[in-house]
């Protein structure tokens, strides 16, 4: 690149702009600009030292904006997508992204907009991806969304009933679904992301026979292992294991009778001490267990530990998703009046916040005495039946209308 | 898609965009790319327009023709890869791995260029597609068409190993072309570099240093051959770090130990005239370092040295130790030892980088070797005593404390401590006794470094020996003081008031001591009893000294320094010219086997003799008759006259000493055992002998059967009895 004539002159779909080779420079190697600059390319200023480009003008000039000082404007008559779809020309999609957005804290989120989605209401679940998108079940169908929340096309397992689902990376999801009744299948698998194509099929076999079965709750190691509850149609139940990397059934561990494990709602994976914690809840009944499954033993000698609590007494564990990020969840469940359609309380640990949703609201507590420091609240769409946080965004789903909310931390300032 | 099927007969087809206007745009745009890729691989890029095929190759994927583009890049790359192996192929010699290096590096730069061009391909059709990234494809490409073409790969897997081989006999190669056709290989995946070039390498390496090795062996010494090997290692890793992929170096410099190292190993250890046991004995710090860095390469290289060293250490020790040459003169014999751990400690520290395991085989083999002779105690002690008397004269604090830690290091390895603290309480005794000791001090410290090492119990007589010197000087002060005045100018009498226990007790043999002596001594026990009632005072005649003024037949003046039988021989003098055997005995008293070697002191050592036997000779007899030597000269006035001592014991007195220790062990054996049954109640028999012996052993190695006895005798003494349902198992009686 040339130092002494650092002036670049650009004819961009008739408009013309001028900037620097050094502002170009901050596009990177793996961009348009980047790859125009290299000295295998003869930079060519032949038509009166004027470089043409057949796209946007306007775009452009959000763009060379953000090279230039690191923030992005975005006017009002400039549609995202127009913008996305442009930056994307230019290999300059990262730097939106980057500037969109700041490093999570739930103390200095703000709520950034608001997806409808056209399923009806009564969402099972909302996972954030590890780039800024996230997946949400929906009764049979999860429908997935990028970071531009555009959405993808949705992912299904024969329509059957998705209980659970999660992010492998940023490019699979895994969904787990109930078995359909007398028609078999069902079960956890994997899908692309953006192709919302399913790759692999979670296959559980009892005495070297595949059967088939009832996915319930996922939980994921740090050592790229699957764990999923799992009940079968001949009382094969249990916590179900597989490998992320080949997907083939590691390991299945039975229930002993009275535990309880193959009904689990939710499983946590307990990365410093190589344990998975198992909470099983009745609402209906009086009693819900929380047991603890010890890998530290290697072989099937699994130590277990159980705890039994009535429904008016707190269920949690903590748990550490395979993003590194420490999570809890917590479900106290209201003894006597059991609303029809109940909306538990949530908890995640990110990052030393501790988040806690109930009713519409989602409650930070931050500090080494959990104190209460900020609280997320949008009116819109009844209360909050589940949230989840990742890719720098906190989503919350809430159940009366299809809705979720997506709260963002603003970039850092530019000094 | 199944349930696409089957619902597109319920589907109203949709309205259709018209989304490519021209039918043949997809053609004539990937042919605008086709012709750049081309123009691109014949280095004619100049004048392209990046926007422009930028642009041509969004649109495409942009028009859902990704895939057409994708598969275009394929074949075309295909297609230029194929003609650029014709090239290759047909370089001559050694000019085919420059021209495969230049066109390698003309491919990375097409492949850089067409990247840019379809950048967005790269980044939105290729992912979701899950096909091969296009730098990531130019490298497949390569690989499978350049590198694993019949026509190359083996061409070119010889041509570098020939280049490696020719760079070991010596010539200098194109180190930097090698180091970009590794990297080419390295760049194309690991499994390419191991598969296609690194395992091969290792396998002709192996063959290599086979031969090589072999032939060395042959022809080398242990030293040289070591410096050989050395030398390879060091250039295999040079090599490494040169131009090949830094995993390599463990796998290569694993081929070198074992072919060079691993599989000769005995054989150089045990090569003869330059072997360890050479290096060893001349002290080839040099080269033994250097086979100690080679072989903890290897498993088991460096337990092999170990081995050998522990071996020859045992032998030349054992041959040391029994060597009855060395017997004759215990401090040589220990300064031997002494030398002997020198040399394997500098060894050990200059060659085997103090190694722990060493030194701990160092100590192991000492311990074996000087316990192999039962006196190595006594000349242990005999050592020190020397020390003490006469060797430390002149020397520094600080050299006398070395030589008594290195004493102390010996000392260690006894497995007999209280054997050496027998003979130790003796040589002291005879030391403060006779006031030959050259350093309060030196005694002093060694004391407490007895102390530290075997605690208290076993220096507490030790100290009590000194304690006694001291008081007795306050005693004699105190007799003077009272009774100096009677005493007028008769002879002085010092006593030293021994302890009973604390000294080394021998049957006291008293003599006759002169008139005027016995008066003294009566005068001396009537004051000490009166100071310290109830009290035993016996005379030890056989330790004491004196010094006599005599005057010899020419007038010749001169103060003797004797020991007390010696005063009581030549005081009958004063009233007898000659006296004969039998006539001293009966005035005196004294033991026949002291008394000869006193006379012998007096009439045979020349220079000393103030007696004079008839007949002459060396020995002593019991018809012996003695004279006062009227001729008796010396340059000296004081003379000192010494006893003709044994230094080392007599064979009687050896087993004397031993009775003596066996004796003394007996107490301690029971008082172990006693203190074992005690906390455990209940025991087996080899278990107390084992516990026991565990208990004894910084004092000494307990004789089983010993332990056996004391058992016996305790159970006789009801502190113990056998079970009665199990014989083997034993009860304490509380």
């Amino acid at each position: 690149m040339g130092i002494q004539n650092d002036r670049v002159r650009f004819n961009v779909g008739g408009k013309i702009f001028e900037t620097t080779a050094t502002t170009l420079a901050v596009a990177g190697r793996n961009s348009f600009f980047g790859a125009m600059f290299d000295e295998n390319w003869n930079f060519q200023t032949e038509n009166s030292h004027e470089f043409f480009i057949d796209r946007n003008p306007n775009c452009f000039s959000i763009l060379i904006d953000l090279l230039r000082t690191g923030e992005l404007f975005i006017p009002s008559n400039i549609p995202e997508k127009l913008l996305y779809r442009e930056a994307q020309f230019y290999g300059l999609l990262d730097h939106v992204r980057a500037a969109k957005w700041g490093p999570f804290d739930g103390n200095q989120v703000r709520f950034s907009q608001a997806v409808m989605g056209q399923a009806p209401g009564d969402g099972t679940a909302i996972r954030a991806g590890p780039d800024g998108g996230c997946c949400v079940a929906h009764g049979s169908i999860v429908h997935v969304y990028d970071w531009m929340l555009q959405e993808l096309p949705p992912i299904n397992l024969d329509y059957q009933r998705v209980n659970d689902i999660g992010w492998i990376d940023a490019e699979t999801v895994v969904a787990a679904t109930s078995e359909r009744l007398g028609r078999g299948r069902g079960g956890a698998a994997l899908f692309g992301a953006a192709t919302g194509e399913l790759t692999h099929r979670f296959q559980v076999t009892h005495e070297d026979q595949v059967k088939s079965y009832t996915a319930g709750a996922l939980s994921f190691s740090t050592d790229y292992k699957i764990f999923s509850s799992c009940k079968g149609r001949s009382n094969e139940y249990g916590i179900g294991v597989w490998d992320q990397i080949t997907g083939q059934q590691i390991d299945f561990y039975y229930e002993p009778i009275g535990w309880s494990l193959g009904d689990a709602d939710r499983l946590q994976w307990l990365d410093n001490t190589n344990c998975l914690l198992v909470a099983t809840l009745f609402p209906r009944k009086d009693n819900c267990y929380i047991s603890l499954l010890d890998f530290r033993e290697k072989e099937h000698g699994l130590v277990m530990v159980r705890y039994r609590g009535s429904n008016h007494r707190r269920e949690a564990g903590p748990r550490r998703d395979r993003y590194g990020r420490e999570q809890f969840h917590l479900s106290r469940l209201m003894k006597g009046k059991m609303p029809d359609e109940p909306c538990y309380p949530k908890l995640a640990l990110y990052d030393g916040q501790l988040f806690s949703s109930m009713n519409d609201s989602i409650s930070v507590f931050s500090g080494p005495d959990w104190v209460l420091t900020s609280r997320l609240r949008r009116s819109y769409g009844g209360s909050i039946c589940d949230f989840s946080i990742g890719g720098d965004r906190l989503f919350a789903l809430h159940s009366e209308e299809n809705v979720f909310d997506i709260w963002e931390a603003p970039p850092p300032p530019v000094t | 898609m199944n349930n696409n099927q089957k619902k597109r007969n319920f589907q109203i087809e949709a309205f259709k965009h018209k989304v490519v206007v021209d039918p043949k745009y997809a053609d004539k745009t990937w042919k605008i790319l086709e012709h750049a890729i081309h123009e691109i691989y014949n280095h004619n890029a100049s004048g392209l327009s990046f926007e422009e095929l930028y642009r041509n190759a969004y649109n495409m994927v942009l028009h859902k023709f990704g895939e057409k583009l994708y598969s275009g890049l394929v074949s075309t790359m295909t297609f230029h890869l194929k003609e650029i192996s014709k090239v290759i192929e047909a370089a001559q010699g050694g000019l085919f791995l420059e021209e495969l290096n230049r066109k390698w590096a003309d491919h990375n730069k097409a492949l850089q260029m067409i990247r840019d061009i379809l950048m967005y391909m790269d980044r939105t059709f290729i992912p979701s597609t899950h096909k091969t990234p296009v730098h990531e494809l130019g490298l497949n490409l390569w690989r499978d068409n350049i590198i694993r073409s019949s026509k190359i790969q083996t061409r070119l897997l010889n041509t570098l190993l020939e280049l490696i081989l020719r760079e070991r006999t010596g010539e200098v190669i194109n180190r930097g072309l090698m180091r970009n056709i590794i990297k080419m290989l390295m760049d194309l995946g690991p499994s390419v570099y191991q598969e296609d070039f690194e395992k091969p390498f290792l396998e002709v390496s192996a063959n290599f240093y086979r031969v090589e090795s072999q032939q060395f062996i042959e022809c080398c010494d242990c030293g040289d051959y070591l410096k050989k090997a050395e030398r390879r290692l060091n250039e295999e890793i040079e090599r490494v770090s040169h131009y090949l992929d830094a995993k390599s170096e463990a796998k290569i410099t694993n081929v070198v130990e074992q072919e060079m190292i691993a599989n000769h190993m005995l054989r150089l250890v045990h090569m003869e005239n330059s072997g360890l046991v050479n290096m060893l004995l001349d002290d080839k710090y040099e080269d033994s370092g250097r086979m100690y860095s080679l072989f903890r390469r290897v498993s088991n290289g460096l337990s092999t040295i170990r081995d050998v060293m522990t071996s020859h250490i045992r032998e030349t020790g054992k041959q040391l130790v029994t060597d009855p040459e060395k017997l004759k003169d215990p401090v040589e014999f220990v300064q031997c030892l002494l030398d002997e751990k020198d040399k394997y400690d500098k060894i050990i520290s200059l060659a085997f980088s103090n190694d722990k395991t060493f030194q701990n085989a160092l100590n192991s083999s000492f311990e074996f070797f000087i316990n192999l002779n039962p006196r190595s105690p006594e000349f242990i002690s005999l050592f020190v005593d020397d020390k003490l008397r006469k060797g430390l004269k002149g020397v520094s604090e600080e050299d006398i404390e070395i030589v008594l830690d290195k004493v102390m290091m010996l000392f260690r390895y006894l497995q007999e401590k209280d054997v050496f603290e027998k003979y130790y309480k003796q040589h002291l005794a005879k030391r403060l006794l006779s006031g030959k000791t050259v350093s309060d001090d030196a005694e002093r410290s060694l004391i407490v470094k007895l102390k530290t090492e075997c605690g208290y119990q076993f220096t507490s007589k030790l100290e009590g020996m000194f304690t006694d010197m001291k008081t007795s000087q306050d005693t004699m002060q105190g007799f003077y003081a009272t009774h100096g005045s009677e005493l007028g100018d008769g002879p002085t009498l010092v006593v030293q008031v021994l302890t009973t226990g604390s000294w080394p007790t021998q049957p006291s043999v008293t003599c006759n001591l002169p008139s005027e002596m016995s008066v003294l001594c009566e005068k001396f026990r009537s004051y000490y009893l009166g100071t310290h009632t109830g009290r035993r005072l016996s005379w030890q005649t056989n330790m004491g000294t004196a010094d006599l003024k005599a005057t010899f037949g020419k007038g010749q003046k001169h103060e003797l320094n004797v020991s007390t039988y010696q005063m009581c021989v030549l005081v009958l003098f004063n009233n007898a010219d000659r006296l004969s055997y039998k006539e001293i005995e009966q005035a005196t008293e004294i033991p026949s086997s002291d008394l000869k070697r006193c006379l012998q002191s007096l009439a045979c050592v020349k220079g000393k003799n103030v007696l004079r036997k008839e007949p002459m000779s060396k020995d002593i007899a019991e018809d012996d008759a003695f004279l006062v030597n009227e001729k008796f000269t010396s340059k000296f006035y004081k003379v000192k006259i010494g006893t003709v001592v044994a230094q080392k014991e007599s064979e009687p007195e050896k087993q004397e000493t031993r009775q003596r220790v066996e004796e003394d062990r007996k107490p301690q054996i029971e008082a172990a055992i006693v203190r074992i049954m005690k906390s455990r109640k209940v025991l087996d028999h080899n278990n107390i002998i084992a516990e026991v012996t565990k208990q004894l052993q910084s004092r000494f190695l307990a004789n089983p059967s010993e332990i056996k006895k004391r058992i016996e005798s305790l159970i006789e003494r009801e502190f113990l009895e056998r079970d009665n349902s199990d014989r083997r198992l034993y009860r304490y009686l509380a």
